[in-house]
């Protein structure tokens, strides 16, 4: 029997007032982002000169290596329990929570039928740390490894807006709703790939990387919505 | 109760079986009027082409075959009365070019560019050295039907393709085969589908592929650096040139592009280079060269569908002394070129052809002579008609000229009489030399009279489309989907409503939708879209296995989310191992399906990249075998594992195992003689025990399915105490056991079932295809293991949908594509002593559909395990609601499905029928498509045929 989910674990339990202090910080959260993902970009056409369709692996590896700088920083700041776990340790988390995504990841789009040879191996590898990067890094950071956390975040099964929201935090909407992006955005950049159109982009893994990042970005600024959203019925309720 | 909505069982049952037999009639409809079966003669003609067809008094020599060459060719001129102008001909195809280029179109002279291009051409015209003719060709304008309707005068119906796809070699009547029984010297050059087409007729050749469309040069070099040798040898009697540039230029470029003029010129020179050297041998033998294209293009270049551009092919004679003298452009079909080469060089008119004579290439005949070959044109279409009619005896008719000519056969035979009369009058006059003129074209309008319409009326039975026959039967499939989906539609109301009233817990989930129900429906949308395009026809097998993947990674995501659940906490420690077990079948189920996936790596595009299949290959049979041994030993291994964990009464299980002992050992004795990729069919033993293997399992499931219910409760009595000690009330307590009871036989006849079709795929099956037959066993019980587990949520429909999908993604783990290639046809051959078409035919059924079958087979054993609640709960368990519980979903859920794909393929295929592709991709997958629909038929009256036995016996049993 499924037990409704529980509720209890709610927002209450985080002082009101830091969080919505932390509201504009949040944002600025948000734009590093972004724009850490433009950055990483940059490096890698610029610094590099790279592109996804020639060095798949390279560019890869360098988008990842350049977001993952931002992001892990950034989001161990918002550290879901700053007072028993240093900035440091966050820092590490997240770092560990980096190979770890990167293996769900891989699995994940193995099983979904991306190639396994040798030729793709280092493909796959890197493209399973950005879409870790995406999705379990930033959670790794905030959560750690606190399992109710993880699971109201990732397992939500319901098309119920009212349920998805009610337990939701600010921090929640801007790991979750990008992580959901990229993933889902990386399922439907996977369907051009058997189509016969000749076309050099068709070629795994660099129009699911491109789904995935337009997933990502939609997700971010999805979330930048919602919190804004948020934030003003809240501040409606005070008054 | 919601008598509203719920329907009854009867209801339900008659709903059901008129909207399949309204489905049936509508793809028999649509079937029948899109891929037109018409009657084709096997055989070929002979004598008999120059006798009258109702002549019957004539016996003759039919064994041609023995005849010498030289004594046939002989004959055949004396019988046919027609002296050969010719005695060597050179047939050059020029892919692709529309008459247009030479022509010109309504009476203009052709635009200036194509004028110049072809100089010596346009001037062989204008002085009467050729004559030219607008060949209007059939669709499809792809080369291989086209040169068939070149060589045999037949237009092919696509479901030709499906009854000879064995082999690509011409068996119908034409023309080559009838030079070669007179002995001709052969010579092809040029596009290897001559060779495809007629393997072994050819003394000398030097094929070009056509495959790479890039190239406008080298295909052409590479058959005119053969010419000047092979034009100054005399010793060949038909030489074919197939010139495969043009139609590549006309893909890159489209008509007006560049390399256009100067292929055409090129064309120019080699018509002038065969023409001069036609005129200095024109003392020593007669040649005709004879110019046809296959087919024409569009603008663009595009060729396949039936618009004017595509379908205006040149059929150009042209001959070193003048045969025409008339205006010398003329219009015509291209199945008229056959009749006319056949009686240009003396040998008989190819059986199925439908085209009449070109008579203007006859001028420079005699009168006699002209009427002879109308005469000997009309014999042959008279027998050709006489197939498609079960009474044709022109004697019956009284044709007088007041009476209404009607359709059909009174009006051929009345118009072939009239003809006739007229010419045996004419034929008496001659010899008295009292004929004229006027006489002489009466006769010839006679004859033209009745070829006209004999030949219209039997090339459109192939192509013309019936389009109110066509919406007909899209509408009853239209029809039968929609009363299918709202059944299944208020079979789900009816269920949520009577949920919510029975079960008492309070949860209004069961209303709303999970993620899940929602993706099946999103499977099956996405599915019915992408079948529009070819590249996803071609690719079916990623969009299968990507789809059901997903939706195993959504149930992985569901159960793992109730298993970490707060309230996971208060389960007890035996629901969590459920829990994580049921975790590890759907990674199983995923594990599997990734395998499959990549045993044979199938469709159209990407098929050359390495997959598991290949390398085992290369690996070699001892690999292979002993893969296949291995998955007979855990096939047999995890079927009885499956009896043991039933907890059945171990007297039964101990019957059952020890009854496939034998079946288990043939296929064991067969898997060990397998030598060198065929089974020794040779060996009358082997074939021997494979029929008694056939017998066994047949007697064995037959056996099974009318004994099981029959016996004691078959369940372990003391496991099912405790199950039954729960029930309060003694009567609620005893409907319960017989409920379970009921369930326990169900189960054990899926069981039956499935073990049977595994041991029969294991032995039919390519012994690569073994272990995929496992892992498609083990993905469909581990499936079944999942469902079993009442632990989440999943609404009955859910399941057997995932079931039914399963069963279609390991369809192409198989190694199945959407080309009819794949099929495997050695495998339909086995065991067999003789050969028979309808047990060959079930053979390759059985083969290629082995995992739909699988799944809805399997499907039986998840029947048992529904959701007792629903059952139990209710005191009065009445027949037809029993019945209806049971059977409902999984019957509805496949039918329903796989209606909506047939309807919409259908609807796709209307639509389509003009694509270039559609006799290559979509009616090849249209085929498939039926394969799938027969398929779900007899799964499913398997399914309902079984469970209603069992409840029919088990209730009378009950009522004693």
């Amino acid at each position: 029997m499924q037990q409704p989910m529980q509720e209890a674990k709610s927002p209450e339990s985080i002082n009101a007032n830091t969080l919505f202090a932390s509201i504009r910080m949040l944002l600025l959260l948000h734009l590093a982002c972004g724009l850490g993902l433009a950055l990483a970009f940059l490096v890698a056409v610029d610094f590099r000169s790279l592109t996804l369709i020639q060095n798949p692996a390279q560019t890869l590896f360098t988008v990842w290596a350049a977001d993952a700088l931002i992001v892990i920083p950034v989001f161990s700041q918002f550290r879901l329990d700053p007072d028993k776990c240093s900035y440091v340790k966050a820092i590490v988390r997240g770092l560990m929570g980096l190979p770890a995504g990167a293996l769900v990841n891989a699995l994940g789009a193995i099983v979904l039928g991306a190639p396994v040879g040798i030729q793709h191996f280092k493909k796959t590898v890197h493209w399973s740390l950005l879409m870790s990067v995406f999705t379990f890094v930033p959670a790794a950071s905030v959560f750690g490894s606190s399992w109710t956390d993880w699971h109201r975040i990732f397992a939500h099964s319901k098309f119920s807006l009212v349920q998805m929201f009610r337990p939701m935090r600010p921090i929640d909407f801007i790991i979750c709703l990008p992580a959901h992006g990229a993933i889902i955005g990386a399922w439907f950049g996977a369907w051009p790939m058997p189509l016969d159109w000749e076309r050099p982009w068709q070629e795994w893994p660099i129009c699911v990387t491109y789904g995935a990042i337009l997933g990502y970005l939609i997700g971010v600024i999805a979330s930048f919505g919602f919190v804004v959203y948020y934030n003003r019925q809240h501040h409606a309720k005070r008054d | 109760m919601g008598n509203d909505y719920s329907l009854t069982c009867k209801n339900l049952t008659l709903f059901t079986v008129s909207s399949v037999v309204i489905q049936i009639i509508g793809l028999y409809l649509f079937i029948v009027g899109f891929f037109p079966v018409k009657p084709s003669l096997s055989g070929m003609s002979g004598f008999e082409s120059f006798y009258p067809p109702a002549d019957n008094s004539i016996h003759l020599d039919n064994n041609i075959s023995t005849w010498p060459p030289e004594k046939l060719k002989s004959l055949y001129q004396e019988l046919s009365g027609v002296p050969p102008l010719y005695d060597r001909l050179i047939f050059m195809v020029i892919d692709g070019l529309p008459a247009e280029f030479l022509l010109g179109k309504d009476g203009k002279p052709p635009p200036k560019v194509f004028m110049e291009a072809m100089p010596y051409t346009q001037s062989l015209l204008a002085s009467g050295l050729a004559i030219g003719y607008h060949a209007k060709a059939a669709p499809p304008t792809v080369t291989m039907p086209r040169l068939k309707a070149m060589v045999s005068g037949a237009i092919g119906g696509f479901l030709d393709v499906a009854s000879n796809f064995n082999t690509q070699a011409f068996l119908e009547d034409n023309l080559i085969a009838q030079f070669h029984r007179i002995g001709w010297k052969m010579m092809m050059l040029g596009d290897e589908t001559w060779l495809k087409l007629f393997p072994n007729m050819f003394d000398k050749h030097d094929g070009v592929s056509s495959f790479f469309v890039k190239d406008t040069i080298e295909v052409d070099y590479n058959v005119s650096r053969h010419l000047t040798n092979e034009l100054c040898h005399t010793d060949n009697d038909l030489l074919i040139l197939h010139y495969l540039g043009l139609d590549h230029v006309g893909h890159i470029g489209g008509r007006n592009s560049a390399l256009m003029s100067p292929k055409l010129m090129e064309m120019d020179r080699v018509i002038e280079r065969i023409h001069s050297t036609l005129v200095q041998e024109m003392k020593q033998r007669g040649t005709l060269l004879v110019v046809v294209s296959d087919h024409g293009m569009t603008d663009g270049g595009n060729h396949g569908g039936s618009s004017y551009e595509e379908t205006d092919s040149v059929a150009l004679f042209i001959s070193a002394e003048k045969i025409s003298d008339a205006e010398n452009i003329k219009e015509a079909y291209q199945v008229d070129i056959a009749s006319t080469l056949a009686l240009l060089f003396g040998v008989p008119i190819p059986k199925n052809n439908v085209g009449t004579v070109m008579t203007d290439v006859f001028s420079s005949f005699r009168a006699e002579q002209q009427l002879r070959i109308l005469e000997l044109n009309s014999w042959q279409l008279l027998r050709l008609l006489q197939t498609h009619f079960t009474e044709f005896e022109c004697a019956r008719f009284s044709c007088e000229s007041g009476s209404g000519k009607n359709d059909g056969a009174e009006r051929f035979c009345c118009s072939y009489l009239a003809a006739n009369e007229l010419h045996e009058s004419w034929k008496s006059k001659n010899s008295l030399r009292s004929t004229n003129r006027d006489d002489y074209l009466s006769i010839v309008m006679a004859y033209h009279d009745f070829l006209g319409i004999a030949s219209k009326w039997l090339s459109s039975r192939s192509t013309d489309k019936p389009f109110v026959q066509l919406a007909l039967g899209i509408a009853a499939m239209l029809l039968s989907c929609l009363v299918l989906m709202s059944l299944l539609f208020l079979l789900v109301r009816g269920n949520n409503f009577q949920g919510s009233e029975n079960v008492s817990s309070s949860d209004d989930k069961t209303h709303k939708w999970h993620l899940e129900e929602f993706f099946i429906v999103a499977v099956m949308c996405i599915l019915v879209l992408s079948m529009a395009s070819s590249s996803m026809v071609e690719e079916e097998q990623y969009i299968w296995h990507f789809m059901t993947s997903s939706f195993y990674l959504i149930l992985l995501r569901k159960t793992i989310h109730s298993t970490t659940s707060g309230s996971a906490l208060t389960l007890t420690s035996g629901k969590k191992v459920r829990k994580i077990h049921s975790i590890c079948c759907i990674i199983a189920v995923l594990v599997c399906r990734r395998v499959l996936r990549g045993w044979h790596q199938g469709g159209v595009n990407w098929s050359y990249l390495p997959d598991i299949s290949k390398l085992l290959e290369q690996a070699g049979t001892v690999s292979i075998k002993s893969l296949h041994l291995l998955s007979l030993v855990l096939v047999v291994i995890t079927f009885s594992a499956v009896l043991l964990a039933m907890r059945l009464r171990i007297e039964l299980v101990l019957f059952l195992l020890l009854i496939y002992f034998i079946p288990v050992l043939i296929v064991l004795e067969q898997i060990l003689k397998y030598q060198d990729g065929t089974f020794t069919s040779s060996s009358i033993q082997s074939t021997t025990m494979i029929q008694i293997f056939y017998a066994l399992i047949g007697t064995i499931t037959v056996g099974i399915l009318l004994s099981l219910p029959w016996l004691i409760p078959i369940r372990d009595p003391k496991t099912s105490k405790d199950i039954t000690t729960r029930a309060s009330s003694d009567a609620l307590q005893e409907s319960q056991c017989e409920l379970r009871s009921i369930r326990d036989v169900i189960f054990v006849i899926g069981w039956c079932y499935s073990f049977s079709w595994s041991l029969l795929q294991l032995l039919l099956q390519q012994p690569i295809n073994s272990m995929p037959t496992y892992l498609l066993l083990s993905q469909v019980l581990a499936t079944l293991y999942y469902f079993s587990d009442g632990g989440i949520h999943l609404k009955h429909w859910t399941k057997v949908a995932a079931l039914y999908y399963l069963g279609m993604a390991g369809h192409f783990g198989l190694g199945n594509t959407n080309t009819l290639a794949t099929i495997d046809v050695a495998g339909a051959f086995i065991g067999m002593s003789s050969h028979s078409t309808v047990i060959s035919g079930i053979l390759m059924f059985i083969i290629t559909y082995a995992s739909p079958m699988l799944a809805l087979l399997s499907t039986l054993m998840d029947v048992s395990m529904v959701d007792a609640r629903t059952l139990a709960n209710s005191q009065y368990v009445d027949f037809g609601h029993l019945l209806k519980e049971t059977l409902g979903y999984p019957c509805l859920v496949p039918l329903g499905l796989n209606s909506v794909v047939l309807l919409a393929y259908t609807i796709v295929l209307l639509v389509m029928r003009n694509h270039l592709f559609v006799w290559s991709v979509f009616s090849p997958k249209y085929l498939y498509v039926c394969g799938t629909t027969a398929c779900v038929y007899i799964g499913v009256s398997f399914m309902a045929l079984t469970v209603t036995y069992a409840c029919i016996v088990r209730y009378y049993r009950h009522r004693l």
